[in-house]
């Protein structure tokens, strides 16, 4: 278990991950703390695009920022299982290639938001993702978080 | 899911407002955690072919009480 997850660390997420093209947006409760949600939560999860140039940019990406990664490792995320932790690096990340509840990248890119610079899925997918997940915790945690995407869409209404 | 009191509601629209006026530097401080979950910070590297997968392995392996189950 690594560190508690800092803003510099997301800072250095968005700016190795820019400089190799990973395509990917956060998700999750790290996501909406991102769009201003006041809660807690313990790591980032990234929605990261599936596709095998991609991946090879996130392995790169991840190496820059201190993961350390086997052969095996290397593979899997090139590959882009659906689901990987990686909890012995700089900073617990989850890397997320396909969420409960969003059926396309490109239409979560396209809808994403971005907040000092980072991509950030918008607040209805992040609802949309927990509400499909539907473990214990998404279920407790759904009411105040729909409150918050209320109150966040009355703000950036245009 | 739970219903949610009128009173609830209000306090928490307060909160967001409170939150909005903060930097993001400052609500990542108070956000990002770190507490010892057990079995689920046992191991520094998973993977799974799929969600569903995943989501079998938090049921089975996963004390219920950190929630990861449905």
């Amino acid at each position: 278990m690594a560190a508690k997850f800092e803003y510099a660390q997301a800072e250095e997420i968005r700016d190795v991950f820019a400089r190799h093209g990973v395509r990917y947006l956060f998700l999750g409760k790290s996501g909406a703390i991102l769009l201003g949600f006041p809660d807690t939560t313990q790591d980032a999860d990234l929605y990261v695009e599936k596709s095998p140039a991609n991946g090879a940019a996130l392995v790169v990406a991840l190496d820059e920022l201190g993961f350390v990664l086997d052969d095996v490792r290397r593979a899997e995320i090139r590959r882009g299982k659906d689901f990987v932790q990686l909890k012995d690096g700089p900073f617990d990340l989850d890397l997320v290639f396909a969420p409960d509840g969003i059926e396309r990248f490109g239409d979560a890119w396209d809808r994403r938001v971005q907040i000092e610079g980072f991509p950030v899925c918008h607040p209805s997918d992040i609802i949309a993702s927990k509400a499909a997940a539907n473990r214990t915790k998404d279920r407790e945690s759904l009411p105040r978080l729909r409150a918050f995407v209320d109150w966040w869409l009355e703000k950036h209404r245009r | 899911m739970r219903s949610v009191s009128a009173e609830e509601f209000r306090h928490w629209r307060e909160e967001f407002d409170a939150a909005a006026k903060r930097p993001l530097r400052t609500r990542f401080r108070y956000a990002f955690i770190h507490t010892y979950k057990p079995v689920l910070d046992d191991a520094g590297y998973r993977s799974f072919d799929t969600m569903e997968d995943y989501r079998a392995w938090c049921e089975r392996e996963l004390p219920s009480w950190l929630g990861y189950g449905r």
